[in-house]
């Protein structure tokens, strides 16, 4: 057992009903450090909105001297209530330095929380979020393993939604394709609150993305939405878990991915609607692309439903580029190599598109198009 | 002797072994417009797919020749390249990427395929603008996904742009006048006009009359059943109109024979 994280947990998690597609017993043999250094310039790569508020953690440190905190942000406060203990994640919980963030943020704040170190490094990341009664918060968490050994990490992001508030949530590994990444997300909204998350997975070797979300109060949008782009020997696992204890509330899940060589994705998603949450409108969607034989998609979508007026969708596709579109742009001239790399690129784009943050968005299509084979065409389109 | 532009001969396709073509000829010269028609599951919309290539259908006879080149050792997008330009009955939507984004990568990769250099963002942007003039198309539009939302009239109008952007010798209409109303058809028709010259010619695939009072045809050919029964000049559309396809049928019955 280590001291920083009781890795024997891992052993035998794959042997459980949720883990069951997701091994991660690997972990357990793993002798972990707390401590690793971090080049500055690694640091100032991944600070991308220099006019924005900034938070950097490194190997769960908070960094004073590379952040820029604004109004409404703290470190360290003891004040702060859980919401986590309301969900059965498996995933350890331990102790960082932690960062609150309230009061009205137009500026999207940045988290950077950088995992690295010359040997195996284990840590926590710890965020709440709490948008007061009609305050508006936007959030871009970056999760980074930079060196490439088999770093666990494990984030856990707390989201308190006040009624009539809004929250808008990105959070994106990138990075290493060789560390685990075990994070999970807590939601809890209050009447008439609006959440949008957005989980992108470019990074780590195997990636859990928990989201446990308590629709509490009447008329709630939530839309918990994720893509993923992985190649030869990743896995990611997105989990969510949204329960409607109220009527009238809409939420969506809508994860979408590639996976090239033998890469796989797990997607499973319960919807649990409470007896009196009549007037429930929830969707629930899985899209993959395998572009390989060796790549594997497993869906699961399941509702549990105890209201009898209700409207409950769930879909999940798994396949390859659609034909008459390929068609349709040779046609035009581009060769089919050129028009399914396109069609790739439009599919996951597509989940980009609507993030609120400029400039996160280019980077993440960045990032993206150098994990997907034939970028370097798309990278060449920009006008 | 002009060499054609586009000679068919005795084309015969199928679809999962499903005859489809049985038997088409058609030339066509530069300059001249040549209307196909006929009635549902005629093979009119086959026939526009072979041209352009897609893979679903096979050609088991005959051939086709484009401008003295065998069109059917090409692939769909080289097709493209050497001067085919098909405008779809139904536009695909892919929601994604941005229309100018598509086209820039289709005009640079005609260009590539036609030895010129590749145009940088600023040469692109003047080129969409002027050909966008062209055909009075809202510029606007080209920042929207690619079909993605466009009305019937706005997926109609931007092939009829991107065939103005890509420079075809051959464009292939096919039923582009469907789900039109008579607005829509006429700016469709207009920039169909604009881009008639010597050296293209167009096959104008429709299921009526209507689109002909607005896209004068130098030619009208009845197909039917996979095969052209009747060939004449623009008067034959009206002939078509008044008696309908029955008439054509060579027996004049309305069995399978």
């Amino acid at each position: 057992m280590n001291s920083i994280v009781d890795n024997t947990i891992f052993a035998d998690l794959h042997k459980k009903e949720d883990w069951l597609y997701t091994n991660v017993s690997g972990l357990s043999n793993i002798s972990f450090c707390e401590n690793g250094d971090v080049d500055p310039s690694i640091i100032s790569k991944y600070d991308i909105a220099v006019n924005n508020p900034l938070v950097v953690f490194v190997n769960g440190i908070y960094e004073e001297e590379y952040s820029r905190l604004s109004d409404g942000l703290s470190i360290n406060d003891p004040n702060f209530e859980t919401i986590s203990n309301r969900s059965d994640s498996e995933i350890p919980v331990g102790k960082s330095n932690s960062l609150s963030i309230t009061g009205t943020q137009k500026d999207t704040v940045h988290i950077l929380q950088i995992v690295s170190g010359d040997a195996p490094v284990a840590c926590f990341g710890n965020v709440n979020i709490c948008a007061q009664k009609d305050e508006s918060i936007s959030v871009a968490e970056t999760h980074v393993a930079i060196t490439d050994f088999d770093h666990l990490f494990m984030p856990k992001t707390e989201v308190v939604a006040k009624e009539n508030s809004n929250v808008t949530l990105v959070r994106a590994i990138r990075g290493s394709k060789e560390a685990y990444h075990l994070g999970s997300l807590h939601v809890v909204q209050h009447e008439s609150s609006k959440v949008q998350t957005n989980t992108i997975t470019l990074g780590g070797k195997r990636v859990r993305n928990e989201v446990f979300a308590y629709l509490d109060g009447e008329n709630c949008v939530s839309n918990f939405d994720g893509m993923y782009m992985l190649g030869k020997n990743q896995l990611v696992d997105n989990h969510l878990r949204v329960e409607h204890n109220k009527p009238n509330c809409d939420s969506r899940e809508f994860y979408k991915g590639v996976l090239d060589e033998n890469a796989k994705s797990v997607f499973t998603g319960r919807i649990y609607v409470k007896e009196d949450a009549q007037q429930t409108d929830a969707k629930q969607t899985n899209q993959n692309i395998l572009l390989s034989n060796d790549a594997d998609a497993t869906s699961r979508p399941q509702l549990e439903i105890y209201a009898d007026d209700v409207a409950c969708t769930h879909g999940a596709t798994t396949g390859e580029i659609d034909d008459e579109a390929l068609l349709y742009l040779q046609t035009r001239g581009i060769p089919a190599e050129a028009a399914r790399t396109l069609l790739i690129y439009a599919f996951l784009n597509e989940s980009l598109d609507e993030l609120a943050d400029e400039t996160f968005r280019e980077v993440l299509v960045e990032e993206l198009l150098s994990n997907l084979p034939g970028g370097e065409f798309i990278k060449a389109l920009y006008l | 002797m002009t060499t054609p532009l586009l000679e068919i001969k005795n084309l015969h396709a199928s679809v999962e072994g499903t005859e489809i073509l049985k038997g088409v000829n058609l030339t066509v010269l530069p300059g001249e417009v040549h209307s196909i028609m006929g009635p549902n599951g005629s093979g009119k919309s086959t026939l526009s797919s072979v041209i352009a290539g897609h893979e679903a259908y096979d050609v088991t006879e005959g051939s086709i020749m484009f401008n003295g080149i065998d069109l059917l050792e090409l692939e769909a997008d080289q097709r493209a390249c050497a001067g085919v330009f098909l405008a779809f009955q139904y536009p695909i939507e892919i929601p994604g990427v941005s229309t100018k984004f598509f086209l820039k990568a289709a005009v640079n990769a005609i260009r590539k395929y036609r030895g010129q250099d590749e145009l940088d963002a600023m040469d692109f942007l003047d080129l969409v603008e002027e050909k966008a003039k062209s055909v009075n198309l809202n510029i606007e539009l080209l920042d929207r996904n690619v079909n993605q939302g466009f009305s019937g009239g706005e997926k109609k109008r931007a092939e009829v742009f991107q065939m103005a952007l890509l420079d075809p010798l051959l464009g292939v209409l096919d039923e582009t006048d469907s789900g039109l109303d008579i607005d829509a058809l006429k700016i469709v028709a207009e920039g169909v006009n604009k881009l008639r010259s010597p050296e293209r010619g167009f096959v104008v695939i429709t299921h009526y009359q209507r689109l002909l009072d607005y896209i004068i045809p130098d030619f009208v050919h009845v197909l039917m059943d996979g095969q052209i029964v009747k060939s004449g000049d623009k008067s034959l559309a009206l002939v078509l109109e008044e008696k309908g396809y029955a008439a054509f049928k060579p027996c004049g019955c309305s069995c399978g024979c």
